[in-house]
């Protein structure tokens, strides 16, 4: 690793910027705006924008402190050892593959709308054809990070903003004055206001591949504390002002209506005409390309760490000889934003990347209060302001922002918790078995197993008759009945051994 | 002791066949690809319940099937 390059402020800005600017704004939009909370999303907007910022005072103080790779990883394993790193690791991982997933998504949809313009036939054909763009975009990004391609960040961030602020300066000659932008005081709308924040979340969060990318950066205990407040305010100051002007430009209730094309396309074609969608659509392409990019390095950068300390094949660690880069764990990660990608579930994988993220956020700033506490002497070249309410509050605003959708019963936040759960049971089993070392251990492991799929087994014979459908009644009895022998085999092999 | 490590091999190949089955129908639901969702009368509300289902018995039973295929090969 000797032999990685090594970053200035602007950079790291532009790192931060370029892991959180942009495809986020053309795909959550919509679902918030349409269905959720309407113009009351711009102040839900403003609300994530203070919630980050509290959190990156944390992010701050720990990336100076600790300045390693592995980012929220490294922090938890300072502050609380082994097993709360490893599910910090694998959440921030799995927020990065959703996310990653749905800037693929976003990637394809923006390609859609660009070609919706002046040739319809092609948006047709690139609709029909989304999981094939999806794979290629990624291979192609694959390359490019494998040969270590850095300098497309700065043209992308600084393309992306430029083509915010035409959009920005051309509406200043409309009068756009969008109403109830603050949620009314009714106990349903501020459900659905912070639903909406929950939700609009992870246009905020990709900054934190500046983190993750601190041991790039030249003297970091500066330079990243510096460069994470800037690009907050950026941001945030950025997201407010385009949505503004597009919840300005498509008011609800309107002739225009948002089923197909996404809200800032529609806007800046109202606003704009036709070189608006081409311009926007043009700057979606670009953004969701950056992003991906971003949370393939970021995700590589994880896993890195993730099996420095054993949690996963040394391989995985293995840097690209000629271009200096970590070439299996990009390609690991590639894998799994392909296979979430081509589902183009924009809403459920808007919630799976914020619950992870939201997850991650609540243990970082939990990671502050015990490194206080536990290491009060640690050398901090940043120090996070008004402490312990700034980590608190970041906590107490990130377990709201979690309840709140799931409490409106929303079936994607519900489907993105559930698939969420999932995924870290088989973390959690991976854990298990990465880190058993007893021989005892493993036999009480086969069990447990064995247990499951016995028990599992009889289920599925007792229940068949009544719920499975006869066509595939035989079907379930012979699973069954595999699942019973596997079940007793395994109980039988392993308890002889344990006694 | 040859007939158990025999049975063992073949439950648990059928078994960890079954596991990986059950991801691949996961995946299917997930896209909804050859129309899954309507020929399983998939309630949209419910498909995240099946899918957490499928996914956790797919990966029991490809451990418990991978434990057998160990017994089998004589690394146990």
């Amino acid at each position: 690793m000797a032999n990685e390059k090594k970053y200035g402020l602007l950079s790291a800005i532009v790192m931060g910027l370029s892991g959180a600017i942009g495809f986020e704004i053309f795909a959550l939009l919509n679902y918030a705006y349409f269905d959720l909370a309407g113009p009351s999303m711009i102040s839900a907007l403003a609300f994530c924008g203070i919630i980050n910022l509290i959190t990156m005072l944390s992010y701050s103080e720990l990336s100076a402190a600790i300045p390693e790779v592995g980012g929220e990883y490294t922090y938890t394993k300072v502050a609380f050892g082994g097993f709360i790193s490893f599910m910090a690791g694998c959440l921030r991982w799995l927020a990065s593959v959703f996310g990653g997933a749905l800037a693929a998504v976003v990637f394809v949809d923006q390609l859609g709308v660009l070609f919706s313009v002046f040739a319809p036939s092609i948006q047709d054909l690139i609709l029909a054809n989304v999981a094939v763009l999806i794979v290629g975009l990624v291979v192609v990004l694959i390359i490019l990070a494998i040969r270590g391609v850095e300098e497309a960040s700065t043209l992308i961030v600084g393309a992306f903003l430029a083509i915010f602020i035409i959009f920005l300066a051309t509406s200043v000659g409309y009068t756009l004055t969008p109403q109830n932008i603050v949620p009314e005081a009714s106990p349903s709308s501020v459900m659905h206001f912070f639903a909406t924040a929950a939700y609009l979340f992870p246009m905020f969060v990709g900054m934190r591949a500046l983190v993750a990318g601190a041991p790039q950066i030249k003297n970091p205990g500066k330079n990243v504390p510096r460069a994470l407040m800037i690009s907050t305010v950026v941001l945030t100051v950025v997201y407010f002002a385009v949505a503004f002007v597009a919840v300005g430009a498509v008011p609800l209730g309107g002739e225009i209506v948002g089923d197909e094309i996404p809200l800032l396309n529609l806007a800046a074609k109202t606003i704009m005409g036709p070189v608006g969608a081409i311009l926007f659509a043009l700057a979606g392409i670009i953004a969701s390309i950056s992003s991906v990019g971003t949370a393939m390095s970021v995700q590589s950068s994880l896993l890195g760490g993730m099996s420095r300390d054993g949690y996963l094949p040394a391989a995985i660690q293995r840097v690209h000889k000629r271009f200096g880069t970590r070439y299996i764990a990009i390609i690991a990660s590639s894998l799994f934003v392909v296979f979430f990608g081509i589902s183009g579930a924009v809403a459920f994988l808007g919630y799976a990347a914020s619950f992870g993220s939201l997850l991650v956020f609540a243990l970082v700033n939990l990671s502050l209060i015990q490194l206080r506490r536990k290491m009060p002497r640690l050398d901090r070249p940043f120090k996070a302001p008004f402490y312990p309410l700034t980590p608190l509050a970041g906590i107490i605003m990130s377990v709201l922002l979690l309840v709140f959708p799931v409490i409106l019963r929303d079936v994607n936040a519900e489907g993105a918790l559930l698939s969420s759960f999932g995924m870290m049971a088989v973390v959690l089993v991976t854990y298990y078995l990465r880190m058993v070392k007893r021989e005892i251990d493993f036999n009480r492991l086969r069990v447990a197993v064995g247990g499951i799929c016995f028990g599992v087994g009889v289920t599925l014979i007792v229940l068949a008759p009544a719920v499975v459908p006869s066509s595939l009644f035989l079907l379930i009895i012979i699973v069954g009945l595999v699942s019973i022998l596997a079940g007793i085999l395994n109980i039988l092999a392993s308890a002889r051994k344990i006694d | 002791m040859e007939i158990r490590r025999i049975v063992a091999a073949i439950i648990g190949i059928a078994q960890s066949a079954v596991g990986v089955l059950s991801a691949v129908l996961a995946f299917l639901l997930l896209c909804n690809i050859l129309e899954v969702q309507t020929v399983f009368t998939v309630p949209p509300e419910l498909l995240p319940l099946y899918l957490l289902v499928l996914v956790l018995f797919s990966i029991f039973s490809v451990l418990s099937g991978l434990f057998l295929i160990r017994e089998w090969r004589g690394t146990d």
